[in-house]
């Protein structure tokens, strides 16, 4: 089984889950709520056979999840307690943001992405920009691993005595084939015609399922939720 | 060519700048894992270590609209990556306003790259929005959950409403420094290569 | 009567900052049909003839320009870059840098996207072009994860879905493996029967012999010399040799060899003195473990991406290690050179042993793109950051022997190429190095840079290095290797002696 969300149904996710995560639970129904609303881009992450990383998220979560609701009914005063409360805490709060920025990242495709972009009307300029942004990730790091491996051969992984040298031998190489590869690849892209004057087309096909609307309606409610209860009650 | 519009070119290479400066803060935001503490240091850690991407970005341009468009895209992947929206003001308003200083100055000033760099470098507050803003009711749970208020308030010391004033004065100062420091790695490298 | 899709009139350049001209009063005239190869040292003026037509100078690079260009009606002056996305196309050196999605099919519709086709036009000419130039296999895929010879592949179908009539192509074999080039000729040869208009820049020459109508030799940025193809293949090596190019015809032997067939005369030679690799075996794939990794070895068999129970590599000798990309080549220097951890292996030199971590003090590596491994902001620091004990008399003695003494001072990434490349070799001598590998150092070299390269691998060697060097470039095992290693599917095949 394979469900094709639409990227812009994806991003009202994430923002629904953003505003979500910045009010906090009071009551069950709340926490029900948002412990629902966490569950869903996992779901779908199983559905998109990332079965490994569903799986660790749940656990990850869980626990988090139960070592809250524990200690914080006990009472505990201990150090390791506390710490351990803290960090499950801010998973707690924070961990369904992650979750669902992980599934769509992961899930989307940077030209479906780009094309949601330019019918949700963002100027080409920005489009572009992001676009090599996202190109650029990878090529960040191919670069990156040959400059670590010249470096290990050098012996100068820390910097070869020279503190400011750990950051200064990464940086230096990293930039300059940036600059290159950057150069390159603005002739070979103007030669195929970016930057005219006409409107770029783009080939994804971006169409709104059952799926869709079915999952824009829980989030909307579930925000509803959250605040109501919030500024009403 | 004295196009004051930006050109394909130009759009990637502020792509290119972009990437650069987020590789930047990820590596930095991996170091946070360690302890929260090290999240506060990223006021220190950022401007120092992206300044030197930066200042190479600000010889590269030179057009209005290159640091703008970078906080706009710096903005979309912080909430593509579930930083959430709440930042986004913040990093516009600073990309923004840091354009300004540096038109004012014909991106050629270097006292103006400067303070646009400090400026720019308020983006980095925008991470702590989502702590500072779920802080209250946080500490709160946990004070009903039988936390003394003493530990509560050590938790939050680094990062909370009060201090984030002195977050961003500490990112302007720092961001003040990175630009020396900065401009003398791209004089040291890229001026000597020739490629500036 | 012929027509002219092309005419460069009288045009001298000289790019912004740059002292000399690029160009100078250069005139060509291109007839519609025609394929044109153009040769020549590197900094002829080859690529900015390439650049003039595909307009990048002088909407791109700017510089001062007199003369004109004019392609197909379009006068290039006063035409945008973007009008011409339709009319020529280009296809480019660097297979890494010159694509722009992350993925094939983005990559293949960049071009319509471009110019704003009707998503039904793009899916039509994007079927159209993957079944000519039978790209199945490589739709739906990252490009991050293909070979330099796929990417190309892409690169040139992107290309092609513009449908433009003139392609341009700017040394486009410089990093690609045989099997590689000859999919490369495949693709030339199908537009050239399309009737496109077609211009090589390039430094290999055999592959393009059946291809080419119309050579053209470039010398100081002016159109030295033009042959018809007949012609051009009746030179004599003697003749290329002296114009600084390439040779024409390659030995079938090397071609054989390079091209991963079977080569019966697995004639073994005695090797006396030489540094002996031990139980080198590695594996991408980890096996799965549960507390300890386990360590690979032989009874790993086919998991393995290299597999070396025992073999000896002649000491103070230059040998080649040739195969096609994706083989194992790669995977073979970065294991002897310790940056595979988890590679097992001992190498054995004069009785002593050097494992693991020390492996990487015994041999160092020079990139294929050296730029990667210059660090400082001047050739003398670079050397002496290698130095244990920072000694800057001896650091001159090497550099003097690598004729770089008068760039002490200069920034390394300011340099050219094959000087880059030395101060890569001082790094190594200074390091103290005894087992030099080179990770393709002629590809997108001219012959004379090819030739020079050959000439300091001998110096290294006769000073008493060890030398590998992985290539695709007959011509230069034939300079300058004294044997040969192939690596098939991460199996070395024992040392031929090369018929020096």
């Amino acid at each position: 089984m394979s469900l094709k969300l639409d990227p812009r149904t994806k991003l009202y996710m994430i923002f629904v889950v953003s505003a979500v995560v910045m009010m906090s639970a009071t009551t069950p129904f709340l926490w029900a709520v948002r412990i629902a609303m966490t569950m869903i881009p996992i779901l779908l992450l199983i559905i998109e056979k990332h079965y490994a990383a569903a799986f660790r998220f749940l656990i990850f979560y869980g626990t988090a999840l139960l070592l809250t609701f524990r200690f914080l009914s006990e009472n505990s005063k201990g150090f390791l307690s506390a710490f351990l409360v803290g960090y499950c805490s801010i998973i707690v709060q924070f961990m369904p943001a992650m979750i669902t920025a992980w599934y769509v990242v992961r899930t989307t495709k940077i030209g479906e992405f780009v094309c949601a972009m330019q019918k949700m009307h963002i100027p080409d300029g920005i489009t572009i920009s992001l676009a090599v942004v996202m190109r650029f990730f990878p090529t960040i790091k191919e670069e990156y691993t040959s400059i670590r491996d010249a470096m290990k051969m050098r012996g100068i992984m820390l910097g070869g005595g020279n503190a400011a040298g750990i950051i200064e031998y990464r940086m230096i190489p990293l930039l300059f084939s940036c600059v290159n590869i950057g150069d390159e690849l603005s002739a070979a892209a103007v030669t195929r015609g970016l930057g005219g004057k006409v409107k770029r087309t783009s080939v994804q096909v971006l169409k709104m399922s059952a799926a869709d609307y079915l999952l824009m309606l829980l989030f909307t409610a579930a925000l509803a939720v959250f605040v109501v209860s919030k500024y009403i009650i | 060519m004295n196009d004051k519009k930006l050109q394909a070119k130009d759009f990637i290479t502020i792509g290119i700048f972009t990437a650069l400066l987020f590789v930047v803060e990820f590596a930095c935001g991996m170091l946070g894992f360690i302890h929260p503490y090290i999240v506060a240091a990223f006021v220190v850690l950022i401007p120092l270590v992206g300044s030197i991407p930066m200042m190479l970005f600000y010889t590269k341009i030179e057009k209005f609209g290159m640091l703008s468009i970078m906080s706009v895209l710096l903005a979309i992947i912080m909430f593509v990556i579930g930083m959430g929206y709440l930042g986004a003001p913040l990093i516009i308003a600073s990309g923004v306003i840091a354009d300004l200083i540096a038109r004012s100055g014909g991106y050629k000033s270097f006292k103006k790259t400067i303070i646009s760099y400090g400026v720019f470098c308020l983006w980095i507050c925008a991470n702590y929005f989502p702590v500072v803003i779920t802080a209250d009711s946080y500490r709160k749970n946990l004070i009903d959950g039988g936390y003394s208020v003493e530990y509560c308030d050590n938790l939050f010391r680094a990062i909370n409403s009060k201090t984030i004033a002195v977050l961003l004065v500490l990112c302007f100062v720092f961001g003040c420094v990175g630009a020396l420091i900065g401009k003398a790695v791209v004089k040291k490298h890229f001026e000597k290569a020739g490629i500036v | 009567m012929m027509q002219t899709t092309a005419q460069i009139n009288n045009v001298t350049y000289r790019y912004k900052g740059a002292a000399e001209n690029s160009l100078d009063g250069v005139s060509l005239t291109i007839q519609k049909g025609e394929t044109i190869l153009l040769c020549g040292a590197s900094g002829s003026g080859k690529t900015s003839v390439i650049r003039l037509l595909n307009g990048l100078i002088p909407h791109y690079y700017h510089g001062d320009m007199t003369g004109d260009v004019k392609v197909n009606g379009h006068d290039i002056a006063n035409t945008q870059l973007y009008e011409l996305a339709g009319v020529v196309g280009t296809v480019f050196q660097n297979p890494r840098s010159q694509f722009f999605s992350v993925d094939t099919d983005g990559e293949i519709v960049f071009g319509p996207e471009n110019i704003g086709l009707s998503p039904d036009e793009i899916m039509a000419r994007k079927d159209n072009i993957s079944r000519q130039m039978k790209l199945d296999k490589l739709l739906g895929r990252s490009l991050f994860e293909l070979s330099g010879g796929e990417k190309q592949r892409i690169a040139c179908a992107s290309v092609a879905a513009l449908l433009p009539e003139i392609i341009l192509l700017d040394e486009p074999s410089s990093n690609l493996d045989m099997q590689a080039i000859s999919m490369l000729h495949d693709i030339i040869r199908e537009w050239k029967r399309q009737g496109k208009t077609i211009i090589i820049s390039e430094h290999r020459l055999w592959y393009l012999k059946d291809i080419a109508d119309r050579v053209i030799f470039m010398d100081k940025g002016r159109k030295a010399h033009e042959w018809h193809a007949k012609d051009f293949a009746m030179l004599s090596e003697e003749e290329t040799r002296q114009l600084g190019l390439r040779p024409t015809n390659i030995n079938e032997h090397y071609l054989a060899l390079l091209s991963d067939k079977d080569n019966a005369e697995n004639g073994h030679t005695d090797i006396s003195d030489g540094i002996l690799l031990k139980d080198f075996y590695f594996s991408y794939h980890h096996k799965p473990y549960i507390l300890r990794r386990k360590k690979f070895s032989a009874d790993d068999g086919d998991d393995l991406s290299l597999c070396i129970p025992e073999l000896t590599i002649p000491k103070g000798k230059v040998t080649a290690v040739i195969g096609s990309n994706g083989t194992g080549k790669s995977t073979f220097l970065r294991c002897i050179c310790g940056l595979e951890k988890e590679c097992t292996g001992v190498i054995v030199s004069d009785g002593k042993e050097y494992r693991k971590r020390q492996r990487i003090g015994f041999s160092y590596m020079v990139m294929q793109d050296v730029n990667h491994q210059l660090f400082t902001d001047s050739v003398e620091k670079e050397v002496l950051l290698s130095m244990k004990e920072k000694d800057v008399k001896r650091c001159h003695e090497i550099l003097d022997t690598l004729s770089l003494l008068g760039y002490k001072d200069t920034h390394p990434m300011a340099l050219s190429g094959g000087q880059k490349q030395r101060v890569a070799i001082a790094s190594a001598i200074a390091a103290g190095a005894e087992l030099l590998l080179f990770d393709e150092p002629t590809s997108g070299l001219d012959y004379a840079h090819m030739e020079k390269v050959g000439k300091l691998l001998r110096q290294l060697a006769d000073s008493g290095s060890t030398v590998l060097v992985s290539t695709h470039d007959p011509e230069f095992i034939e300079q300058c290797c004294d044997h040969i290693l192939q690596i098939k599917n991460g199996r070395v095949h024992p040392c031929l002696s090369a018929a020096r």
